[in-house]
């Protein structure tokens, strides 16, 4: 095996000569021991040019990468919008992330062509051309969420490897290549490390089929690069290319290929953006680069530090200690013997699996077998969790003053410091604003609810009022957590397109939604969203449109929900003082007119939507209280009766039209005792939606029942004649329907019920109160069942 | 003790020849003090070296002997090496004590130093206990005292397995908490001659049972003595099947039945093992599984029943009613219920793999009456 890989062959193949006008440098993404033999590479070969492997539309950006003020984790974001339709029928836009760590040999390049004053490059095709050049589907047009540029899954994914890592009896690619090319690496000579290389990549290479190649677009770029670098040969003398190992052999052999298509102008974007040690991580899971970043970054910030010895040995020793104090922080009992133990299995494992240092592998075992006590199971398993967590780091990267940053990127920063909202650090962050007492904090709330509407990913509501659903409005203060990640920038810069500061974005898109929405409904949840994001004089301009589908739009839940919230914004006039204006009442009086003429018609509601239309009835009823619909009141009672005459309608929503005209009107009285006392001796189907009936009735006039004592002893003596089937069968849906009342109030008819009877409540009530200790118990339960789920 | 007298020999002697071609081979190699073998060959003794080893002009192969996770032995290996106990984990019929024997046969040469814990487990089993006898006659001396195997294992400097520790009292199994820490015994009764410091190569292997009821708790004080390792059961169908034929090949052989098992049969057994505790069928079914162990053992042991029925009382060929027989009996153990959900588990899975495979399944499934 070993021999193998220091075979002479691949050395013949692809030659490594300081002599030179080319070298021609393999590497691996995010691996430091590429990083550190390339360093020693170029200060032997002194180039005068580096081209590096990478879309060459990012060039002028390569100064603001190499920025000694930028710090590491960064990115290029690249974005191509295929608005010609050239990629595909629907058009779609494509964006992928080049990662730049301090380890990443990519980023070694930049930084010392800066620091040395020659010029560096990209070679690559643009963005753009990579998804012409790859067939549907393959390679970076697979429908995956997130893309990464790199693409080392060539070389760990043949069979080739399979077979290697069983032969020399390590568990997966990443143990072999840390083994063979990271650890062992540090010991070598460049010439050495770079024929290794190549005797790992020439195979891997030889196993890919020349299909896939073809399809994932390797060539065409290939090609293309080998275009650049004759380019360069022609202008200057030592000319030192590094790509990854897999397109070493394709540069030296490139395919004949010819550009098929110019791609429109505008149509890419690349932007510099900071990215984060836990993005990179996530970004293993699609075969870019090293897993646990945070590891290899400690292992190249030691080959970089005065004393560069064993830096294997030193992370592992680091990593357990911080692994042991953040575990004693906890709360878990771990003491100092427990890290000697580990450490000396790290280096008793090292040297049986003949490593002359302990690895990532060593490290991980050592901690599975001294931190985890008793048998290992989810519960036991922290200290893994908390390795894990260190070994993928939290560092977030910095970019210097001079990047092009997106001015909608630079509005969001300006913002958040603004409101005093932390950017640092990969946790997530909690604040709670005051928003009715506060204009500062209901600012801040405005701009927190602006990026969700640009669906940046970036805070979330916990708390607070939910003007959308119409839900907890009775809270004060708002409570978000957010967190900053690569992922906000990126949205960010697809919305640069609308605009330069969030507002404008915000305008921009909230009017291109309203302009593709075609029900009232929608519309109007715009709206509330457009108030939220404290964009009124925006609303302003919509509700024009918003008038223009309320004319035309005949369904009743489409405009019972932009009535619902319309409403919602009336109401919410004063408290978040808002002027006094009048285009609200106007369409909400639209609103009104069109639900009250479609009302009769709902009477055969199905039970899905029964609850809004109940819902929609009150609210009418509400509106029409007083104020400026008063005068409406006799329509939506004229509505609300021929509801009721519809002899097939819906039980429940038949109650509630009663119980609603009752509350307009004390004569209706009568009419509510006769329909009940006729659903409860009717047949039996008709006897079974009783209960239904019921719950309605509640739903809208609980006083009914608690003010009326003849009501009670008429439902009683109903009951009173049911079978005890029958009233078995009610009783769920009568649960409900008593539902509607207070604990207090429940306490008080049951009360009255009980008199009926000549009995009172304590003779009634067969088992006590449930006592503090049970209640205690089944909130644990709860609790424990919600953790389980 | 001669060999052919037994009904199972010991690791060490099972492998005799391929611990001396180890240890020849591994003359000059760096080993801990007191181990009779590297680390390194160690671990081949266990999971097998790809190359045979030249000894005594013959060539020994070094067979894989403990099939699963090979990280682990690894683990394990250092961690005797090291100044903590070892104590293997994990539920039942998951080759802890396999793993343990191995172990103590390729460090010390070794395997039968040790205390086999129960519930009437005592102190002076574990520390050290008296001949009465010459005790009256002579007063407390050393040959008075009978060693208990730790004893043993520190006089000696070799490992001391401790089965089923989580059998013993919590407090009789802290009796090891200080010996474990210092390295030392007290006889108090000897007098100046009465401490006992270990040798180097002295090490405890335990083995605990998580899933059986009337196991104990360890404290947590004996607990911060030992790296744990958790032993889990086999989740590779064809691996599953693989230590079946190897275990039933071994057992015929020691029992004299000349029969080569039927890889056939193995392979059904294996996954009817592995759908029932893993909850879903190959084909997808959800499965209800039993509440009993089903572990690779119980797979063995119903294997090797039905081929002893079917070599002292049928034709050779398994037979597939007897199995399903022995199925019963491996997984009604602890209630009635497990009979339904074996049943259940006919009526769908077999079923369906009847209809799509055939052969021997077909006859699996027609021999489903036997459930019972």
């Amino acid at each position: 095996m070993e021999e193998l890989l220091r075979g002479a062959e691949a050395a013949a193949v692809i030659p490594f000569d300081y002599g030179a006008p080319c070298l021609y440098f393999p590497v691996r993404h995010h691996s430091p021991a590429c990083a550190w033999h390339l360093r020693r590479a170029i200060q032997r070969y002194q180039p005068d040019c580096i081209l590096v492997e990478g879309p060459e539309n990012a060039n002028p950006l390569l100064p603001v990468l190499a920025d000694p003020a930028s710090r590491p984790p960064l990115a290029l974001y690249y974005s191509y919008r295929d608005s010609a339709g050239l990629l595909s029928e629907e058009k779609e836009s494509y964006k992928c992330y080049y990662p730049f760590l301090a380890c990443s040999p990519e980023y070694a390049a930049l930084r010392e062509a800066a620091e040395r004053g020659v010029p560096c490059r990209f070679i690559d095709l643009p963005y753009g051309e990579i998804l012409l050049a790859t067939s549907g589907e393959k390679g970076l047009r697979s429908r995956e969420e997130k893309h990464a540029y790199q693409d080392d899954y060539l070389l760990s994914r043949s069979r080739f490897v399979a077979l290697l890592c069983q032969k020399a009896g390590l568990r997966s690619f990443e143990e072999f290549w840390e083994k063979y090319f990271e650890i062992r690496a540090l010991s070598m000579s460049t010439e050495e490390y770079v024929a290794q290389m190549h005797a790992y990549c020439l195979p891997a290479r030889q196993e890919t089929p020349q299909e896939q190649l073809e399809e994932e677009g390797c060539l065409a770029r290939e090609a293309y690069m080998a275009q650049n670098i004759a380019k360069a040969r022609e202008e200057f003398q030592r000319v030192l290319v590094v790509t990854g190992g897999f397109h070493t052999w394709g540069l030296l052999h490139p395919q004949p290929w010819q550009r098929s298509h110019s791609l429109p102008e505008g149509s890419q974007g690349v932007y510099p953006m900071r990215y984060s040690m836990e993005a990179a991580d996530a970004l293993n899971g699609y075969a870019s680069g090293m897993p646990s970043p945070g590891f290899y970054h400690k292992i190249w910030s030691i080959l970089e530090s005065e004393t560069p010895e064993l830096p294997y040995d030193k992370a592992n020793l680091d990593f357990l200690v911080a692994a042991g104090r953040s575990l004693r922080r906890e709360g878990f009992s771990l003491s100092a013997f427990d890290e000697i133990c580990a450490m000396d299995m790290a280096r008793g494992l090292a040297e049986l699996r003949g490593k002359s240092q302990p690895g990532l592998y060593e490290l991980q075992d050592a901690v599975l077998s001294c931190f985890v006590k008793g048998e290992e199971a989810v519960a036991a398993s922290e200290p893994l969790r908390v390795l894990r967590k260190l070994l993928t780091g939290n560092q977030v990267g910095e970019l210097c003053s001079q990047a092009l940053v997106p001015p909608l990127v630079k509005d969001f920063d300006g913002q958040c410091k603004k409101f005093r909202l932390k950017l640092q650090g990969a946790m997530s962050q909690q604040v709670t604003l005051n928003i009715f007492s506060s204009p500062r904090h209901r600012a801040a709330s405005c701009f927190l609810y602006q990026t969700v509407f640009l669906d940046c990913g970036f805070a979330q509501r916990q708390k607070g009022p939910d003007l959308l659903r119409g839900k907890d409005r009775n809270l004060i203060r708002e409570t978000w957590k957010y967190k900053w990640s690569g992922h906000v920038a990126a949205a960010l810069i697809d919305h640069s397109v609308s605009g330069a500061t969030m507002e404008e974005a915000c305008r921009t898109e909230l009017n291109q939604r309203m302009a593709r929405v075609s029900l009232a409904g929608e519309g109007a949840g715009l709206l509330v969203q457009g108030f939220l994001m404290g964009l009124e004089d925006e609303t302003q301009a919509l509700t024009e449109k918003l008038e223009a589908l309320l004319a035309v739009d005949g369904d009743f839940f489409s405009l019972a929900e932009a009535c619902r919230h319309l409403n919602t914004l009336w109401e919410l006039q004063d408290l978040y003082r808002q002027q006094e204006e009048d285009r609200l009442p106007r369409l909400l009086d639209v609103c009104f007119t069109k639900l009250a003429q479609l009302l009769p018609a709902m009477a055969g509601v199905k039970d899905d939507r029964l609850d809004s239309c109940i819902q929609v009835c009150a609210l009418l009823y509400r509106l029409s209280a007083g104020g400026p619909f008063a005068r409406r009141r006799g329509q939506l009672l004229d509505a609300l009766q021929r509801l009721t005459e519809d002899p097939d309608g819906n039980p429940a929503l038949h109650g509630a039209a009663l119980g609603l005209l009752y509350g307009a009107d004390p004569q209706w009285k009568e009419e509510v005792f006769r329909t009940c006392a006729g659903y409860l001796r009717g047949t039996r189907e008709r006897m079974l939606c009783s209960a239904q009936f019921l719950r309605g009735l509640f739903s809208t006039s609980r006083d009914l029942v608690l003010i009326d004592e003849g009501f009670t002893a008429m439902i009683d003596g109903l009951f009173a004649r049911l079978t005890q089937e029958d009233f078995t069968a009610l009783l769920p849906e009568l649960r409900l329907a008593f539902s509607y009342f207070a604990p207090a109030e429940t306490d008080r008819i049951a009360r009255r019920a009980a008199a009926l009877h000549g009995k009172d409540a304590a003779s009634v009530r067969e088992r006590p109160a449930v006592t503090a200790a049970q209640y205690a118990y089944g909130e644990a339960l709860d609790a424990w069942a919600a953790a389980q789920l | 003790m001669k060999e052919t007298a037994q009904i199972r020999p010991q690791a060490e002697v099972r492998y005799q020849e391929e611990l001396a071609a180890l240890a020849e081979a591994d003359k000059g190699n760096k080993k801990p003090l007191g181990w009779k073998l590297s680390p390194r060959a160690v671990r081949d003794f266990i999971l097998g070296r790809e190359a045979p080893l030249e000894w005594n002009g013959r060539e020994v192969r070094i067979q894989k002997k403990y099939l699963g996770n090979d990280t682990l032995v690894e683990r394990c290996i250092i961690t005797l090496a090291g100044n903590r106990g070892l104590m293997l984990v994990g539920e039942p019929g998951t080759a802890k004590t396999m793993l343990s024997e191995l172990l103590s046969a390729a460090v010390s040469g070794v395997s039968t130093n040790t205390v086999q814990g129960t519930a009437g487990t005592t102190e002076d089993m574990i520390k050290y206990s008296w001949n009465y006898a010459l005790l009256l006659a002579n007063g407390p001396s050393r040959q008075a005292l009978v060693p208990s195997p730790l004893f043993t294992g520190m006089e000696k400097g070799i490992l001391t397995r401790f089965e089923e520790i989580t059998r013993t009292p919590a407090e009789i199994q802290d009796s090891l908490i200080s010996v474990m820490s210092d390295k030392v015994l007290n006889v108090p009764e000897l007098g100046d001659e009465g401490l006992l410091f270990a040798r180097p190569g002295f090490n405890v292997i335990g083995t605990a049972n998580t899933r059986d009821k009337g196991v104990n708790e360890m404290s947590s004080a004996l607990k911060r003595r030992f790296n744990f390792e958790t032993v889990q059961p086999v989740r590779d169908v064809k691996l599953e099947k693989q230590i079946i034929l190897n275990e039933v090949r071994g057992l015929a052989q020691s029992a004299g039945i000349a029969m080569e098992p039927d890889e056939g049969a193995a392979a059904l057994l294996a996954a009817t093992f592995h759908e029932l505790r893993e909850g879903v069928s190959s084909m997808g079914h959800r499965i209800d599984s039993p509440g009993s162990v089903m572990s690779t053992a119980e797979a063995v042991s119903v294997y090797y029943q039905t081929m002893m029925s079917a070599y002292y009382y049928g034709d050779g060929a398994m037979d597939m009613g007897c199995m399903v027989q022995n199925l019963t009996g491996a997984v009604l153990k602890e209630s009635r219920d497990d009979l339904e959900k074996l049943k259940s588990y006919f009526s769908t899975v077999v079923r369906d793999k009847a209809e799509r495979e055939g052969g021997l399944w077909k006859s699996y499934y027609e021999a489903r009456k036997q459930l019972q």
